[in-house]
């Protein structure tokens, strides 16, 4: 194997040999914009293979110089919608949810992802280059499974058909299992010991002796990985009270595994999050009181998650407003007393591990190349990416809007 | 008709000829305080023309003077060292509906619109408002010291809007700015064609709506004659009755015409008494509603939601008319999906009014970001916008949309001493609001742990300063 090897080096081949491009003078941000090493990254075949000073170029390989800019792993969305509606007001053009049936956990939104959304690269232009994409609740609470993308337009876009699913227990969302709080989380319940009753007797099932279940099939083989823990479970829940129940409840399936989203008291139980591990996706700017389940939604809540020791991520929501902006929500966790660090990680390494993507969110050898120059501080609102790289590809990011601007600055001879 | 019946028809009567009628007044009466300067901060009075180290004296709840270090202090009042500090101008939100969409924000509280007709003139967003909000702290903590507040963009005609200080009252007449004038929400394009649309009746499509602007300005034209044949009439049976000769066709007192509300905020348009807020995305339909302005010959102040106003920058500079923005939400609906991150400073560098809104109670927390990425955006197009260019967006372009711009959003002299003490340059998003004046009035003091709580918040959500 090792002499094949080489001869294919001697010979040149270059179609089968690795494709490199050396980064110069990147600054490795540490504890603060201005903080970390000014280095060189050796990217091959999409991985950072060397991270030194003065590193030497391979013949063949594009190297381009990041004059001391920051650079930062590619930020991770925790939830946001894009490829799944291209304008969220015009009805037709939604997909995200599965309505006319009450249990719609076998719903997968990959299966209706616009790989050429003109969203993506607005994304990618914040400096995102992964997420998830994240069904709502239609008629059932257990909404679907979410997929993991690229933020990169075409076909590899998609990069994981079924990242998690997501259940809500809202206050709203009680309407839809039953009016009350009780029966929605019953039912939640419910739907899980199914899906252990259809484990057990598969076999029947398929040779057609017991088809006795509630449930259509795709909706209780996707409660099994639920309940298995093949998938986490993602559970947008707000009042404290709510929460304490939802993780005990759940907490009786050991192999489950528990994320809790939006989570807006959250704060109020830290210390339980804390022993039990559970992770935490906020939505940074979310601080409205506007219902009684939020009534301590709080603009500090991701310092208040940090100073009790929980797990967190950010996520965005919708792409639509300024809450699509993770490096304008880090860094106004960082205005309410998070450090510059943390509410880096919150976007990067943090989500990464939440959701078990190996390689991505930190910046060190053998990880992927999803990498972010800035042209500043890349948490403050004036900054935007230089260049953008997935898998150590560089990213297109003109969008049809610079090509409007273009347009009308030429026409209205402003410069 | 008995006498105390001819006394009131005779009031009404010459309320309505001579200003806008039966507002119910601000009682808005801030405390007194101790006259004081403000030393050693960076000082950008507002003016787009940069800052300095200086100091800003406080009396009577206005400015007094305004100096660099190297300039005397005024002695003897009590000096606040901002240490370094940054003091601009209160913020101000053209476009908001705190109050009347408060949190919580169930339908018991959904008061915004008034979706039962097209043309909801008569409505008045103040008898909406719920002043225990507890999104106007919030927004304090912001920086923002005077919003309007407007009814929805349901309607063709959705309403008079109402100006307010973000000052903690228990009624709406103690938040009132006053003196400031009403303005009329107006909407273009999909809202109120999507609204009466799906209910089969008029508007239903873009051509349904300019039919109803049209058909009400015809109205208010024929209300505002039959008010002027009644004033004439009156006037000449006064000049009769006073000197006893002379002719008149009226031996009675002539009887006033029958108020209108819906007519009268028209007819208050028509008078250029109040100030025309246009929700308006495309830049097509503004040009349209430009020529309808000119039709029933009134001034459009602003248009809101103006996504597309950098398309026409000239025409708005032309027209004399400022464009309330969003620094980057688009996509949401078809009418916003040529929105750029440029609109803002495109629309100040054809020299035409540019300003941030919110029409948000999470955006209306953070205008100076929100200033400060569409700066930012025009930098990298190659426009030449700065820091200072762009507080103007949230600062003095707004009171000038809000007919205040004599009475706030600059620090000059002799206007209201409403000023941000910032922690960072207020266009990082480090920047927080520390300490907010209004009126000369501590409102928000992070450092002494003061600020307004709601009675909403009170014993179960506090805020936190």
């Amino acid at each position: 194997m090792k002499s094949v090897l080489i001869v294919m080096g001697l010979l040149g081949v270059t179609s089968l040999s690795a494709e490199e491009l050396l980064i110069k003078n990147v600054r490795l941000v540490e504890t603060s914009f201005q903080s970390g090493k000014v280095r060189d990254l050796r990217i091959v075949n999409g991985v950072i293979t060397q991270i030194g000073a003065d590193l030497v170029a391979s013949a063949g390989a594009a190297v381009f110089d990041g004059e001391a800019r920051a650079v930062t792993p590619g930020f991770i969305d925790s939830g946001t919608t894009i490829g799944l509606a291209e304008v969220s007001g015009l009805g037709v053009s939604h997909d995200g949810e599965q309505v006319d049936d009450d249990m719609t956990a076998g719903f997968q939104v990959y299966l209706a992802l616009n790989e050429n959304s003109s969203l993506i690269p607005i994304a990618s232009n914040d400096g995102i280059t992964r997420g998830l994409i994240v069904p709502e609740a239609g008629d059932s609470n257990y909404a679907g499974q979410s997929a993991l993308v690229r933020f990169k337009q075409g076909s590899a876009f998609l990069q994981e058909k079924t990242m998690a699913q997501h259940l809500y227990l809202r206050e709203s969302d009680r309407r839809r299992a039953g009016g009350s709080r009780s029966s929605a989380l019953a039912a939640a319940l419910e739907a899980l010991e199914e899906s252990a009753r259809y484990d057990a007797q598969r076999r029947a099932f398929n040779t057609n002796k017991n088809r006795a279940f509630n449930l259509d099939e795709s909706d209780l083989i996707a409660l099994s990985a639920v309940r298995l823990g093949k998938v986490p479970l993602v559970v947008q829940v707000d009042r404290a009270a709510d929460i304490i129940k939802v993780v005990t409840a759940f907490g009786a399936y050991p192999r489950l595994r528990l994320i809790l989203a939006g989570a807006t008291e959250a704060w109020k139980v830290a210390p339980l999050l804390n022993v039990e591990n559970i992770p935490v996706l906020i939505n940074v700017m979310e601080n409205l009181p506007q219902n009684f389940d939020r009534l301590g939604a709080r603009l500090d809540q991701a310092t208040l998650l940090a100073d009790a020791g929980v797990r967190f991520a950010f996520f965005s929501g919708s792409p639509y407003s300024e809450t699509r902006s993770l490096s304008q929500a880090a860094g106004i966790a960082v205005a309410q007393g998070l450090s510059w660090q943390q509410a880096i990680t919150a976007i990067t390494a943090g989500p990464a591990e939440i959701w078990g993507l190996k390689g991505l969110g930190r910046i060190k050898v053998g990880a992927i190349a999803d990498l972010v120059i800035w042209d500043g501080d890349p948490l403050e609102v004036t900054s935007a990416p230089v260049t953008v790289l997935i898998d150590g590809a560089r990213v297109d990011l003109e969008t049809r809007q610079d090509a409007l601007a273009k347009r009308y600055v030429e026409l209205l001879n402003l410069k | 008709m008995s006498i105390m019946t001819k006394f009131w028809l005779l009031i009404v009567g010459v309320a309505l000829s001579s200003a806008v009628c039966a507002d119910y007044p601000s009682t808005y009466d801030p405390p007194p305080h101790a006259a004081f300067v403000l030393t050693h901060a960076i000082v950008d009075v507002g003016e787009g023309q940069g800052e300095f180290k200086g100091w800003v004296s406080v009396a009577d709840g206005k400015i007094a003077a305004v100096g660099r270090m190297d300039e005397p202090i005024p002695p003897g009042v009590l000096e606040i060292n901002a240490d370094g500090r940054w003091l601009t101008p209160g913020v101000i939100d053209v476009h908001s509906h705190l109050g009347d969409y408060p949190s919580p924000g169930y339908r018991a509280h959904s008061d915004g619109n008034e979706a039962t007709s097209p043309v909801t003139a008569e409505v008045w967003a103040e008898h909406s408002v719920w002043p225990q909000d507890p999104q106007f702290p919030l927004a304090l903590a912001g920086g923002v010291t005077t919003l309007q507040v407007l009814p929805g963009s349901a309607n063709l005609f959705g309403g008079r809007s109402v100006v307010l200080k973000n000052s903690w009252s228990r009624t709406v007449q103690g938040m009132k700015f006053p003196g400031a004038p009403y303005g009329l929400k107006m909407a273009c394009g999909e809202n109120p064609k999507r609204v009466y649309g799906s209910r089969s009746r008029s508007p239903s499509t873009r051509m349904g709506n300019f039919a109803g602007y049209r058909k009400a300005w015809i109205d208010a034209q024929e209300y505002q004659k039959k008010w002027m044949r009644f004033e004439k009439a009156l006037g000449e049976y006064e000049t009769w009755r006073a000197n006893n000769e002379g002719e008149s066709d009226y031996k009675e007192r002539p009887s006033p015409p029958k108020r209108n509300l819906q007519m009268e905020t028209l007819v208050g348009v028509l008078k250029g008494e109040i100030l025309v807020h246009n929700h308006c995305y495309r830049a097509d339909e503004m040009a349209q509603i430009i020529d309808l302005s000119r039709e029933f010959g009134y001034q459009v102040t602003a248009f809101h939601h103006a996504v597309e106003a950098y398309k026409i920058g000239d025409l708005l500079a032309a027209n004399n008319i400022c464009s309330a923005m969003w620094a980057d939400w688009w996509q949401f609906k078809l009418e916003s999906f040529d929105g750029i991150k440029e609109n803002v400073a495109m629309v100040q560098a054809a020299g035409a009014c540019a300003i941030v809104h919110s029409d948000s109670a999470t955006g209306i927390q953070r205008l100076n970001q929100e200033a400060a990425k569409a700066m930012a955006a025009g930098q990298r197009l190659g426009l030449s916008v700065d820091a200072s260019v762009a507080l103007t967006w949230i600062t003095r372009n707004a009171a000038q949309a809000l007919g205040v711009a004599d009475q706030t959003g600059t620090l000059a002299v002799g206007k209201m001493a409403d000023m941000v003490l910032w922690s960072h340059p207020p266009m990082s998003v480090y920047a927080r609001a520390e300490t907010v004046f209004i009126d000369g009035v501590r409102r928000l003091d992070r450092a002494a742990g003061l600020g307004p709580v709601t009675d909403f918040e009170l014993g179960q959500r506090e805020e936190v300063f």
